[in-house]
């Protein structure tokens, strides 16, 4: 597709600006009503999904240029795709998530992109994964992405053949403040008695850098890593990263991929519901769940679609054959609440703004690698509403929010933890936090502990019988 | 005199550098409208551009902005949420400063014991109503749906609604009000005024509600409406807002007060006594004809495919030709959703036998398929919060309402063959979307209690689409024609086709309405109160006398 594609959205947007909110029926409060990062930080109508319709029309039209402001405008954006449910709560016709992705591939391809991204593009081209750029984000570039399996004994796909495949992605492979969730991951899966792998360190999905509006590199990235998955004769990969889950289930499969992607929550969901996997100890926590935003609304499978644009009864629009609608329906949200409430002693409570109405954790789209300040006040946005709930604590299935989460609750230059918005610097360093849901199983918050940041697999972990026991 | 680079610096000074651009592109997002291609040249998407968008955060910001504005001769529209041609720019010969008052969202007060709330342009009618909700409270959300903002459709628009019914219209709801005028005053009416608090409109203090509003709403030509009072209502049952289900088709469980149903009547003549009964019988909450915006021959089909997410538009064709919904589709051919709420399961128990009465009495019936639980919670769920009027433009993106002339149910129903043949024949060639000549829709009564009504046609057209486009246009042309030929005023199109027009035309027509008394009154007031004409001609006058 190209941008041109993408005109009769604009041109059939209304204006409405439902994009701006969540869904209108899901409203329940003044507080939580709005549903766009992107417009609330910068306001003007263009910051929304509509108003980028527009931005760019009026570019294809001649009516305006591509000025900084535009540039600024096509990336401060989270892509996170709540615009795209809200408006296909009423339009059948409407793709604004990727008209957007769209509107940078093209503005990438005139090397007209934000000021940070050249150092951030060179550094992934570099390095091959996103973590690790010095100005944006912790982990350390220069350890051995399999650190976290140290000890364990777990094939290497690189050299031997498996049908299963464990990918933890960039974040949990290099960014040591996470906690152990890739080593619980693979010792889960090895006790179920599947067939598993690692591909080794330094192996990004590409989905970053497809957001960030650089196609060719993904393209580079997905090509290496299928013909790899290929070559170990992978059947299943079983990421722990929304992105990741994201990347491979959509865009790949886009690109003829037929591997079947599991999240891990789905994989657990699954072990416990076949019996294969039981918890036994307590997690006296209450939390509040986290969708991340790419397994949650944009976690839905791929369905093949070449078709064209037909009319029925006169005018109606609709597509030959019909056009696979993704409008957040059939995404990634109960698996992992199942697998809560399976933890026994442990009270799951919402947020109002979750499934597919959930506020982004500010990490994606390029805005955390770019754009700090903007993705600091997203994040701590978040972190504020899962507080409202009461919860002890939030729980995400994705290493991005739970990064963006733990930094906000750091707060700038160590900040006083408050998560409230504040102009953000992130120091670079590596971090584990107090709270993060690191300690031994059945060691739990103390009723005074701040307020604290947890994979769903920290807690899986916590409530797995204990080693020996 | 006009818009300059040191006036931007201005305008930078008042509300900061991050709060105004003039960049082409952002100004285009506030100059692309819906309807804009029906009455703009060559059918374009944009009203005129304005010179620079700001975002004033205070009523202060807005004062000092408008009186810039005053000394250069700047126009200023201000956009709430900003949903129609009517929130731009209107001309193309004056520079315009367009005020999104995105910033000023708050509830600055909710009194219960009062029921009257205080708000801000930029609060939606789904956050205050949420709120409201909390309480034991409602708020008349206006036909346009839950996306815009109360004190917009309170202080500059019509105001009505489904709800109306119940709670009364927002031009009616409306109390206490602070109006930046055109020429950078604040005025604070009624109660307000007087420094007894927010809870009149008409006194002790100025009453001034005619005057700022004008006949429809000023739609953003005269000043700027920044804080404003409305009134709230009681809202029986459940003050939890449990909503369910997969999008788009989110329910409401039927609280146990409540009862929802879609009814249907064999013939106009019976549709008009049932809607006299029920106003004269006292029942009912909110009082709609919604459905069949989709239009008869097709408004089953669509809704049972909207409440299957699996499925998608294209699957009304075959759904629509299912000899089931066949059947469904002639059972609720001339039918319309009625919302009853009780005080106590008494009173709901009685409105349920009064209605029963009153179906026997017309020869109606209810829509059992559309009252079984999940269409029953989805029309629960649409009509109390009327958060899908999007959906006004599902067909393609294109939709103007035409007809709506306001009356007694009566004289309604006598120009819904009228509005249904015209429908039938514009669409002939397909340039429209054919679903059935009658598409009309709207309020069980514009006024609380009952007594008038109204019904717009849904005419869709594809907005990518300039012949269909064109089409449109020749539709609302038509209607005036054919309503003309019936002895009747234009009706809604006859608003937006105003747009099109030039200063004279519009003078012209307006001088030749039926009571142009008002509009010369107008005239009066907008020379008092606009002297450097900076608000635009959606505020209706005659032309400057001389
Ligand atoms: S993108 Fe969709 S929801 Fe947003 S303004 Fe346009 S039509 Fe409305
Ligand atoms: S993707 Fe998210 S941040 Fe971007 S415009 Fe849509 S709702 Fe806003």
């Amino acid at each position: 597709m190209a941008l041109i594609d993408y005109r009769p959205d604009a041109m059939r947007c209304t204006r409405c600006s439902y994009c701006k909110w969540v869904p209108l029926d899901l409203v329940k409060s003044w507080r939580y009503a709005k549903g766009c990062p992107s417009v609330e930080h910068g306001r003007f109508h263009s910051y929304s999904g509509g108003g980028r319709l527009i931005t760019y029309l009026s570019l294809l039209d001649g009516r305006s240029e591509v000025t900084d402001r535009v540039v600024d405008i096509a990336f401060k954006c989270q892509l996170c795709g709540n615009c795209d449910v809200t408006c296909k709560v009423c339009r059948y016709d409407m793709e604004p998530l990727a008209a957007q992705h769209e509107f940078r591939f093209w503005l990438v391809e005139q090397g007209r992109v934000p000021t940070r991204y050249e150092s951030i593009i060179d550094g992934y081209r570099r390095r091959g994964t996103m973590v690790g750029d010095p100005n944006t984000l912790v982990g350390d570039p220069q350890s051995d992405g399999l650190r976290w399996a140290r000890d364990l004994r777990v094939k290497d796909l690189n050299t031997d053949r498996g049908e299963v495949l464990l990918h933890p992605g960039c974040r949990f492979s290099y960014d040591g403040g996470l906690g152990p969730v890739a080593r619980t991951s693979l010792e889960i899966l090895q006790e179920a008695g599947l067939d598993v792998g690692v591909l080794g360190a330094g192996r990004c999905c590409g989905g970053r850098v497809y957001h960030m509006g650089y196609r060719d590199d993904f393209t580079t990235a997905a090509e290496a890593t299928l013909a790899a998955w290929e070559a170990a004769g992978v059947k299943t990969v079983v990421t722990l990263c929304a992105d990741c889950y994201h990347t491979f289930k959509r865009l790949y499969a886009e690109r003829g991929s037929s591997v079947e992607v599991v999240h891990m929550v789905e994989m657990v969901a699954r072990l416990l519901a076949e019996g294969r996997l039981e918890f036994t100890e307590e997690v006296p926590l209450t939390v509040t769940y986290h969708d991340p935003c790419h397994l949650g609304r944009q976690g839905e499978p791929y369905v093949p679609w070449d078709g064209v644009e037909k009319k029925i009864f006169g005018q109606a629009v609709v597509y030959d054959p019909p056009r696979p609608r993704y409008n957040g329906a059939q995404g990634i949200y109960d698996a992992p609440r199942d697998v809560l409430r399976a933890i026994p002693g442990l009270e799951l409570v919402e947020m109002e703004r979750s499934r597919e109405a959930a506020w982004c954790c500010g990490a994606g789209g390029g805005v955390r690698e770019a754009f700090p300040e903007f993705n600091a006040w997203t994040a701590a946005e978040r972190v504020e509403e899962a507080r409202s709930t009461g919860a002890d604590a939030v729980v995400s299935a994705c290493p991005w929010c739970e990064r963006n989460f733990l930094d906000a609750l750091r707060g700038p230059r160590g900040g006083d933890g408050t998560g409230v918005a504040a102009p953000f610097q992130d120091s670079g360093v590596a971090a584990a936090p107090a709270g993060r849901g690191v300690a031994a199983p059945g060691v739990t918050a103390a009723a005074d502990a701040p307020f604290q940041v947890f994979d769903v697999l920290d807690l899986v972990r916590q409530a797995l019988p204990r080693k020996g026991a | 005199m006009g818009f300059t680079p040191e006036v931007y610096k201005l305008f930078e000074d008042i509300v900061g550098p991050e709060n105004v651009s003039d960049d082409p592109a952002v100004l285009d997002s506030y100059a692309f409208e819906v309807l804009a291609d029906l009455v703009r040249p060559e059918q374009s998407h944009y009203m005129p551009r304005p010179v620079a968008v700001a975002l004033p955060g205070t009523t202060e910001e807005v004062q000092a902005l408008v009186r810039v504005c005053n000394v250069h001769r700047i126009k200023v529209k201000p956009l709430s949420t900003g949903w129609y041609h009517f929130a731009a720019p209107q001309s193309d010969e004056h520079d315009t400063l367009q005020l999104d008052m995105r910033r000023m969202d708050r509830i600055l007060e909710i009194d219960e014991t009062n029921m009257v709330a205080v708000i801000e342009p930029y609060v939606i009618a789904a956050q205050l109503q949420a709120e409201v909700m909390k309480l034991g409270l409602n708020i008349n959300v206006t036909g346009a749906g839950a996306s815009c903002s109360i004190l917009a459709s309170a202080c500059a628009y019509a105001g009505q609604g489904p709800m109306a019914y119940w709670m009364g219209g927002n031009a009616e709801n409306l109390l206490a009000l602070e109006w930046v005028t055109p020429t950078g005053d604040v005025v604070r009416t009624g109660s307000l005024g007087s420094g007894a608090g927010w809870f009149a409109a008409e006194g002790p203090g100025p009453s001034v509600r005619g005057v700022c509003r004008g006949t429809f709403g000023s739609r953003g030509g005269m000043g700027v409406y920044t804080k404003c009072a409305i009134k709230l209502c009681h809202r029986p049952g459940t003050t939890e807002w449990n909503v369910h289900g997969t999008t788009p088709a989110y329910r409401l469980p039927v609280d146990d007060l409540f009862r929802v149903y879609t009814l249907a009547v064999p013939s106009w003549d019976a549709w008009a006594d049932l809607y006299y009964k029920i106003y004269d019988n006292e029942i009912g909450y909110i009082f709609h004809r919604q459905f069949n915006l989709a239009g008869a021959n097709l408004a089953p089909a669509f809704w049972l495919m909207y409440n299957d997410h699996t499925k998608t538009l294209g699957d009304v064709e075959w759904m629509a030709q299912d000899p089931a919904v066949k059947e469904l589709t002639e059972e609720m051919r001339i039918s319309f959703q009625f919302i009853m709420a009780g005080r106590s399961t008494g009173d709901i128990e009685l409105q349920d036998r009064v209605l029963d009465a009153l179906l026997q009495q017309v020869g109606g019936w209810k829509v059992e398929r559309f009252c079984e639980d999940d269409m029953a919670e989805f029309t629960n769920m649409y009509l109390q919060r009327l958060g899908h009027k999007h959906i006004n433009y599902v067909w393609a993106g294109g939709y103007v309402g035409t007809w709506m002339q306001i009356g007694t149910p009566d004289w309604v129903k006598n120009y819904i063959p009228i509005a249904s043949a015209g429908l039938e024949r514009d669409a002939a060639d397909g340039l429209l979307v054919q679903c059935g000549g009658d598409a009309m829709m709207g309020s069980g009564s514009g006024f609380p209690g009952g007594g008038v009504t109204g019904l717009e046609q849904f005419v869709s057209y594809d907005a990518n689409d300039l012949e269909s486009t064109r089409a449109a246009v020749r539709h609302m042309e038509d209607a005036v024609k054919d309503a003309a030929s019936h002895g009747l005023p234009p009706g809604k199109e006859g608003l937006y086709l105003e747009l099109s027009k030039t200063d004279e035309q519009v003078h012209a027509e307006l001088a030749a309405a039926n009571q142009p008394a008002i509009f010369r009154f107008q005239r009066k007031i907008k020379d008092a109160i606009d002297p450097n004409d900076i608000g635009d001609r959606l505020y209706a006058t005659l032309p400057p006398e001389g």
